[in-house]
């Protein structure tokens, strides 16, 4: 082991040596400084593995030979090995990055930038309070050297009023330890800490300086206007290494000195932190500059460390995961982003679409987001997961609320941001250069960013056997990219057999009910994608997004924990999300979908978090077993599942987002990702427990928002121009009757709701496929565009009628199996008045059904269309298959229902359906056999058809524009066209129920909180003396807070 | 009064310096001024930190004719915080130049030394 003194030694010698070679060593002195701080890091790196590996123990350095406080001492232990590390490395890779621009700048700036390293490695290090102070300034110092490496004004100016905040604070300190030197006689942080200087006044205001000063460091809002104007010009390498490192030792040293106020101040650095991460995330949102954006988010994420910091007391054995976790994936990811905003050199968000000239630095960017938010893989999941169970079971609601409401407004910009990335259409910007020493750094944090998450993961509590395999094949596919798409479609395709092959054999047994959903995911992800067959080139990105979120689907099945589960949620949203966002015009939508999903994700947390500290169990068993709180952890869990189910009131993302996603997408989001939200659903209700529930308050409110989504989703499907719209809207009204169902919280129910479930994704993804089949050949999601294709198109349209008819509900197919079950659940549990409701809604599906089939396929044929050709048999293959399911289903329903109906009865064991021989269903109410119904209504359509054959002889044959028809004008449809605003009579009584309210709610939330962000902002009114006031205030109101008067 | 001695004395002098130099910080709108308001919080906090050290009576912490080796301990006042001051005056005057240096730097960028109109970085 090279002992810890060298760190410091060589720095300061290197430095003092290219200071007297400055005039000869110039060419070389960077290379020198690389050279320098490798050593350091080598050491440092050193230390943390013999500390990791328990072979070495901590040492402590005595300066000039005597033991303190007589002398200066430094401590090797494993945190400050840790932290050596982290800057070091920081170091090593921002001067690679640096490399360029040190040089032009010649010995001079290489000497401060190694001073800089110099100066945080002591005060990581260093037990003396003094020396600490020293080295914090010389740290500072260097940085304002180095903001001189940008020479515009905006960068002087701001340097200027760091240097001055900086002053300012650094003379508060170095008051607050001459104090503390008064009071103890010592300058050794541990005689300090054991002269308890907070029992008597003096002590109190002088730990009171000292401590606030290595807060104000750490930038709290809303005193820090000085830091975030350097944060936006200083150059990005740097603003890189003051949010990575710098605030990393700064972290730490708050860590190192917090016990001198002892623990009952540590609640005031929870505020401090938490009053930092909602504020500085809150005007976040409105920044348009890429850099000031970062600023905004480092100060946010430093407030959640210093209020990670605070509230240790809460956090058990698990603080090492939680502060390590958000810490490194910080410092990581912005390090990062702000090299990045280096190399594109482009400063508004807007423009950084210019990234997708280069996809793999788009890739790298989306790593940095999600792990900044906290996605999985990354470290900061696991972090933040544990962060928000330990203080849910420490009764810290508060502060959990407060960490969600602040890592979601970081989800609204940076996933902004990440969508402009993604898809805004300003591609005509110029092309940027990339160099080697520039994408190093950013390509080695990014890849230590999935490294780190993978050993992260044992660490977290209920993390198990999580199973990365999945995560790992979609890394292949992405990086195998290049190939054409035809070839990565079979790979997709074998890729989902196989992972079903993985746990579908014998969970029929074992889990009937992850078996049904296992049908749904893994056989329709196999359906939905064939038509991928049809596209042609490369699609790039798009079976990455596919299979992370079919590995995200199938591991919510396999999932025994709660965090598994969350997991698997989080990678599903991800890949979602993508495959959402890549639509023609879907940058909005993506991003409304995105928020809704984070939104959901978080009260599931929230959720989680009552369920484990209620229960202290860790697998989903948990949610059985909340006696606290219960009411609060399942309202949040079901409402967390209703933003994927698209229930009235969260709904407002579907119908863009399934509307204007690719053609193929859509039958997988609409048809499959929804049946996510209804498998939690089911989840949570199962475990709310079947007696329990009955009179539970939440299905009531279940089963009324269920009755309403259904009326207003299907009443919106039918004023619908747009073919996908239709079947977006129809999606919800679908969604609403399956949770009505559930919430029946009957045997009957239940069964209805399955069968709902099964067929929604049979008929959606059908309709879905063909009309997504339609658009690709015509061109126009347009449903008075279009008209005639009968006879073009002829598959289709069968296609489409056996799909109108199953959605319908009619006799004979399996819709009306639903209704069946469906309306007896709901008269056996006295719900008429909602089930009125859902009768009505279903009513008024045939209108926009008959639309459907109408507007498209009848009609008059238009001129443009008279040589278009039947959809793509990609198409039609995974269509007619689903039709087969659905037949198979109609003619003897028993197939699917008995063997649900089993396991249902486990939650259910009373008022069971029975089954006869024959397939005879008896209910309480009657019976029914829908083979017999089969039977009679095909008889029936068999006998129609044969009378109209016969008559078929009168018939005469008439052209296209013979007058009886003429009443169309096919060249402009939208003038005389019946399909043009169809139901133009119904939306004059019923539209205003239909009027999107609540997508108007949700804008309004939207804008108040923007506004608020706009007005809050404006206290950074860029005067460098107002700055300096904002520090004193804060210091004041912060002392008052904390002594509550003087 | 008789609890009153030099050391309270340069105490108060330090604080009311401190006062006077933020006050220049936060006021002066020359960005000079404000450089030597920060001085003269420099310099306060100087002072504050040897009325600290002070131990009534007891000469300086220099071994020469006017002090007993021996017994140098009860005769001195504390060196510590007189060291302190040094180092401090060394990094203040490091700060100071750095300020200089800056507004030099912004003087030449827009020929004003008006700290408001560095105001082009907001919100």
């Amino acid at each position: 082991m090279v002992a810890p003194i060298y760190i410091i030694a060589v720095a300061l010698g290197i430095a003092f040596l290219l200071a007297f070679l400055k005039s000869r060593g110039s060419k070389v002195a960077e290379f020198i400084m690389e050279l320098t701080i490798a050593f350091m890091a080598f050491i440092s790196l050193q230390w943390l593995i013999g500390f990791l590996s328990g072979t070495v123990t901590e040492k402590t350095v005595y300066t000039a030979g005597f033991e303190p406080p007589f002398s200066i001492n430094l401590v090797m232990g494993k945190m400050e090995a840790f932290f050596a590390s982290l800057v070091n490395v920081a170091g090593l890779l921002g001067g690679v990055y640096l490399r360029k621009r040190l040089k032009e700048q010649g010995a001079n700036a290489v000497i401060v930038y190694l001073l800089l390293f110099m100066g945080l490695n002591a005060i990581i290090m260093t037990r003396d309070i003094f020396n600490l102070f020293v080295f914090l300034e010389i740290s500072s110092v260097a940085i304002v050297g180095l903001i001189l490496l940008q020479r515009d004004v905006n960068a002087i100016a701001a340097g200027f009023k760091y240097l001055m905040a900086i002053g300012v604070i650094s003379g508060l300190m170095l008051i607050g330890i001459i104090f503390v030197y008064q009071f103890t006689g010592s300058l050794y942080l541990n005689d300090i800490i054991g002269a308890n200087l907070t029992t008597f006044k003096g002590g109190i205001v002088a730990v009171f300086l000292v401590l606030i000063a290595v807060v104000l460091e750490l930038k709290p809002f809303p005193a820090n206007g000085w830091a975030l104007d350097v944060y936006q010009s200083a150059n990005p390498g740097l603003a890189a290494l003051i949010s990575a490192a710098f605030a990393s030792a700064l972290i730490f040293v708050l860590h190192k000195l917090m016990p001198i106020a002892g623990s009952d101040w540590q609640i005031i650095f929870a505020t401090i932190g938490a009053v930092t991460f909602v504020g500085s995330n809150l005007l976040g949102i409105k920044q348009s500059s890429a850099r000031r954006l970062l600023g905004y988010s480092s100060v946010g994420q430093m407030g959640l460390l210093v209020m990670i910091t605070g509230l240790t007391q809460f956090l058990n054995d698990k603080l090492t995961l939680i502060a390590y976790g958000i810490l490194i994936s910080h410092y990581l990811a912005k390090a990062g982003l702000f090299w990045l905003a280096g190399i594109i050199e482009n400063d508004n968000i807007r423009n950084w679409s210019v990234l997708r000239k280069k996809p793999f630095l788009l890739v790298i960017f989306g790593t940095f987001v999600f792990a900044l938010i906290g996605f999985p893989p990354f470290p900061s999941f696991f972090a933040k997961w544990e962060l928000i169970m330990q203080l849910a079971a420490n009764a810290g609601y508060t502060w959990v609320v407060l960490i969600l409401l602040g890592s979601f407004l970081e989800g609204v910009y940076l996933f902004r941001w990440l969508g402009y990335a993604i898809k805004l259409d300003n591609l005509d910007l110029p092309d940027f250069k990339i160099t080697w020493e520039k994408i190093i750094p950013v390509a080695i944090v990014s890849v230590g960013l999935y490294i780190l998450g993978y050993f992260a993961t044992p660490i977290a509590g209920g993390a198990g056997n999580l199973n990365f395999i999945a995560i790992a094949f979609v890394i292949v596919i992405f990086l195998v990219d290049f190939l054409p798409a035809k070839l990565k479609n079979a790979i997709a395709i074998a890729a989902i057999a196989l992972y079903g092959y993985t746990f579908m054999p014998g969970l029929y047994e074992t889990d009937g009910l992850r078996f049904f959903f296992s049908i749904i995911f893994i056989i329709g992800g196999i359906l939905t994608l064939i038509p991928g067959f049809a596209y042609s080139g490369k699609r790039r990105g798009f079976y990455p997004a596919v299979l992370l979120m079919y590995a995200g689907l199938g591991e919510l099945l396999t999932a025994e924990t709660m965090l598994q589960f969350f997991f698997a949620w989080e990678i599903m949203t991800i890949g979602s999300y993508i495959l959402i966002i890549r639509g023609k015009h879907s940058i909005t939508h993506g991003y409304s979908y995105m928020l809704f999903s984070v939104g959901g994700a978080y009260l599931l947390l929230a959720g989680f978090g009552i369920a484990f500290a209620s229960s202290g169990m860790q697998n989903l068993e948990a949610l059985a077993n909340i006696t606290t709180l219960a009411g609060w952890a399942s309202a949040l869990i079901a409402i967390g599942f209703m933003t994927k189910t698209a229930t009235l009131g969260l709904h407002i993302w579907l119908p863009g987002a399934h509307a204007e996603a690719e053609s193929d997408v859509s039958p997988m989001v609409s048809a499959i990702l929804l049946k996510a939200g209804v498998f939690g659903l089911v989840l949570l209700l199962i475990h709310l427990g079947a007696d329990k529930a009955m009179e539970h308050p939440l299905v009531y409110v279940l089963g009324w928002l269920g009755a309403l989504t259904a009326l207003i989703g299907n009443l919106s499907a039918v004023f619908q121009e747009d073919a996908k719209r239709l079947l977006a809207y129809s999606s919800i009204g679908q969604l609403g009757y399956i949770l009505f169902a559930f919430a029946i919280m009957t045997h009957v129910g239940w069964l209805a709701g399955f069968t709902y479930t099964i067929n929604h994704f049979l008929y959606k993804a059908l309709l879905f496929l063909i009309i997504g089949g339609i658009v690709l050949r015509l061109k126009t999601h347009n449903m008075y565009e279009m008209g005639g294709l009968i006879k073009r198109m002829p598959y289709s349209f069968i296609a489409v009628l056996v799909g109108i008819i199953a959605l319908a509900g009619m006799p004979p197919l399996s819709g009306f199996a639903g209704k069946w079950l469906f309306y007896n659940a709901g008269i056996e549990r006295g719900w008429y008045f909602q089930g009125a409701i859902v009768f009505f809604a279903g009513i008024i599906a045939f209108l926009y059904l008959y639309r459907l089939i109408h507007a498209i396929f009848l009609g008059q044929l238009k001129d443009k269309h008279r040589t278009v050709q039947e959809i793509s048999p990609w198409f039609l293959i995974p269509a007619y298959i689903l039709i087969i399911g659905i037949m198979v289903f109609s003619a003897m329903p028993e197939l699917v229902l008995k063997p649900v109906g089993q396991f249902t009865a486990q939650y259910f064991p009373n008022e069971t359906l029975q089954w006869q021989a024959d397939g005879t269903a008896i209910g309480q109410l009657g019976y029914w056999n829908n083979t017999q119904i089969m039977i009679v209504v095909m008889g029936a359509f068999a006998l129609i058809l044969l009378w109209l054959l016969m008559l078929n002889r009168n018939a005469k044959k008439v052209e296209q524009f013979n007058m009886v028809y003429a009443s169309e004008r096919p060249e402009r449809p939208e003038t005389t066209h019946i399909a043009y605003n169809m139901f133009a009579h119904y939306n004059k009584a019923l539209g205003f129920i239909s009027t999107p309210r609540i997508t108007g709610v949700w804008n309004w939330i939207s804008e108040g909180v923007h506004a608020l962000a706009d007005q809050v902002r404006r206290i950074y009114t860029g005067n460098g003396q107002a700055y300096i006031l904002h520090v004193l205030a804060y210091i004041v109101i912060v002392y008052l807070l904390t002594t509550g008067g003087f | 009064m008789e609890n009153f001695g030099l050391e309270h004395i340069t105490l108060i002098t330090g604080i009311l310096v401190i006062l006077v130099g933020l006050w220049g910080v936060l006021t002066q709108k020359n960005i000079i001024k404000m450089i030597i308001g920060f001085a003269l919080f420099d310099t306060g906090i100087h002072v504050v930190m040897v009325s600290i050290g002070y131990v009534r009576g007891n000469t300086a912490p220099i071994l020469d004719e006017a002090v007993n080796a021996k017994n140098a301990a009860q005769e001195i006042v504390d060196p510590l915080p007189q060291a302190l001051v040094l180092t401090a005056i060394v990094i203040g005057i490091g700060i100071t130049a750095l300020m200089l240096a800056y507004a030099i730097k912004l003087y030449q960028k827009k020929k004003t030394l008006e700290i408001h109109n560095f105001k082009d970085l907001k919100w």
